[in-house]
């Protein structure tokens, strides 16, 4: 059988069999296995994929930055968040979806996890949002939208698992992951300004009203600057930052603003203990299926077809790549997506001699996007969940809202000296740049 | 689930004594092999934890619309291909796991095969609760993934 067919199955049971109701790794190592039997693979070294396929210390920080969500929910920390969001922006047009947008901003800088997010908001605002009379449909697709802001705002699970896996500095994509993330912040709070529900008008907070919100929220709003702090001066790798953020709510946080949450901590601790593994889970079958796919040469038709079409061209290829992630983001979870299509998207940077920090943020841009898509978009699903309404509903009135990531994953492609600004700044060997031989500073490509 | 819990402890705790130890001048370079250990652990005995409960992520649009005989049908089939696989990992990971006993981690000398037991022993648990899946959901009916609380939906 040639390795096209062999190809075509493989996808086929991960979809057929990922569709009728088989979780997401097993219906990726049934593909595999099928596949193995019509290769001269051996299975014992397609299932010891599994195991290398997280065996990465990158890895590490995963289940880090989902604890650190997973303190902040539980402990009910991000409550002052909410209430400084709302001192700043509650008194504008849609007073309650601009809270929404910032106070995603702010989460996105603690917690790598959209769902989190989802979750915090789904239990605060979204019920304040149904007595002012929001139509549901709209808070969930706004929730939703918002929430993918946490996989480009470091810490970022997706960057993560992207430089772990593509050998991409995981500091520049956190870095790099800031503008698209930004942009969607605003281009979701100008929607809603413009385009939204009214709200209830509120008179504008006082400067000591915010004065007073920002000092109750200093000290979970210090998270951030533990994490990107601690990378950018190079005293902790992402995985370490992870822990010493963790180890700064369970000794200093919680003990300081929920003392009667400490005894609620082991069941934390138990709780995020397997939420870490479900996305790794996906991680170990996408392993295998993307040393598969790699071994059956499928980086090499699906360049070829790319090249094809965008020659050398960067920004050719990234549209494309783009786009081919808007449809694979619409039916597979991103942490698997970004595992399989690896060797794919390694072999298309070389080829567009693309900076591999830009493709990351790039690919990370695109994948959150997925993220509101129907039929398997996560965060949308869990939001229309939460907030009770139909998920049909919630797609359509998220509709609108596709422009705002259109234009953030168009301003991703077409501008990476932007893109890249931070990184060359903060992290200049991240992006390529080195140390100048003659003297201080460094020489960028 | 609670060794889940102990596994992502365990790491946290040893990632902490890795910086402590490197920032006070003595390294304990055998600290890394441990984190694998638990991390490891931690993501197969939690994989089969999250079998047991239906949290793994699903892309369940076909058998969301079903009911009756018909969605009994998917739900057996689906447990039936996760017991395939979960019999692959027991199987092909022993094989490993014998082969990776011959190899060893610098610096700590642990051989690679105490890592690699954690497919096999996660396919064994499983397979198991695959089985007591089939069983309970022959008898009483199965609960789909859609079922569950939507806060245990993928953290991502």
């Amino acid at each position: 059988m040639s390795n096209g067919l062999i190809l075509g199955l493989m996808a086929l049971l991960f979809l057929g069999l990922g569709y009728l109701g088989v979780p997401v790794a097993f219906a990726l190592m049934a593909g595999v296995l099928a596949a193995t039997a019509l290769t001269p693979v051996s299975f014992p070294s397609i299932i010891g994929q599994m195991f290398h396929g997280i065996d990465s210390e990158a890895l590490l920080a995963v289940p880090f930055f989902l604890l650190v969500g997973e303190l902040m929910t539980s402990a009910e920390i991000t409550q002052r968040m909410i209430v400084l969001s709302q001192t700043l922006v509650g008194h504008f047009r849609g007073g309650l979806a601009q809270v929404i947008t910032l106070f995603s901003m702010f989460f996105a800088g603690i917690s790598g996890s959209s769902t989190a997010d989802v979750a915090v908001l789904s239990r605060t605002i979204a019920h304040d949002m149904d007595r002012e009379g929001y139509d549901r449909a709209f808070t969930a697709a706004l929730i939703a939208s918002a929430s993918t802001m946490a996989n480009l705002i470091p810490p970022s699970i997706m960057a993560v698992v992207y430089g772990a896996t593509g050998g991409v500095s995981i500091g520049g994509l956190f870095l790099g992951g800031v503008v698209p993330g930004v942009l969607i912040g605003i281009g979701l709070m100008i929607y809603s300004h413009f385009f939204g529900p009214v709200g209830v008008k509120r008179s504008r907070a006082t400067l000591p009203e915010i004065g007073s919100a920002a000092r109750r929220a200093a000290l979970p709003l210090i998270i951030p600057i533990i994490i990107m702090g601690g990378i950018l001066t190079g005293w902790f790798t992402p995985t370490e930052a992870g822990m010493v953020a963790v180890i700064y709510i369970v000794a200093v946080l919680i003990p300081l603003l929920r003392r009667e949450h400490i005894r609620k901590l082991p069941g934390d601790f138990v709780y995020a203990g397997m939420l870490y593994a479900i996305p790794l889970a996906a991680v170990a079958g996408a392993s295998a299926f993307g040393w598969m796919l790699a071994y059956l040469r499928g980086p090499d038709v699906v360049a070829g077809w790319i090249a094809a079409y965008a020659g050398t061209s960067a920004i050719k290829i990234m549209f494309l790549l783009a786009a081919l992630f808007v449809i694979v983001g619409d039916f597979v979870d991103a942490v698997p997506a970004i595992i399989i299509f690896m060797p794919i998207i390694i072999r298309l940077t070389e080829l567009g001699d693309i900076n591999p920090v830009h493709m990351g943020v790039v690919i990370v841009t695109t994948l959150v996007f997925g993220l509101i898509t129907p039929p398997y978009g996560l965060s949308l699903l869990v939001a229309s969940k939460f907030v009770g309404v139909d998920f049909g509903r919630a797609m359509r009135r998220s509709l609108p809202l596709y422009v705002v990531f259109f234009a953030a994953i168009t301003f991703t492609v077409l501008f990476p000296k932007v893109v890249l600004w931070l990184p060359k700044q903060f992290l200049p060997e991240s992006v390529g740049c080195f140390k100048n031989p003659s003297g201080t500073g460094y020489l960028c490509p | 689930m609670v060794l889940c819990g102990a596994s992502i402890i365990g790491f946290t705790v040893s990632v902490l004594l890795d910086v402590v130890t490197r920032t006070i001048g003595h390294p304990w370079l055998w600290l890394q092999q441990v984190t694998t250990g638990f991390f490891a652990y931690g993501v197969f005995v939690g994989m089969a934890a999250a079998t047991r409960r239906n949290d793994h992520l699903y892309l369940t649009e076909i058998t969301r619309r079903l009911s009756g005989g018909m969605r009994t049908a998917f739900e057996m089939f689906a447990r039936l291909v996760v017991l395939a696989v979960a019999v692959a990992m027991v199987w092909f990971g022993y094989k490993n796991f014998l082969l990776d006993l011959g190899s060893f981690r610098m610096p700590s000398m642990i051989p690679l095969g105490v890592y690699t037991i954690s497919v096999p022993a996660s396919g064994v648990l499983i397979g198991l609760f695959a089985l007591e899946q089939l069983a309970n959901g022959w008898r009483r009916g199965f609960e789909g993934p859609e079922d569950r609380d939507a806060f245990m939906v993928t953290p991502e």
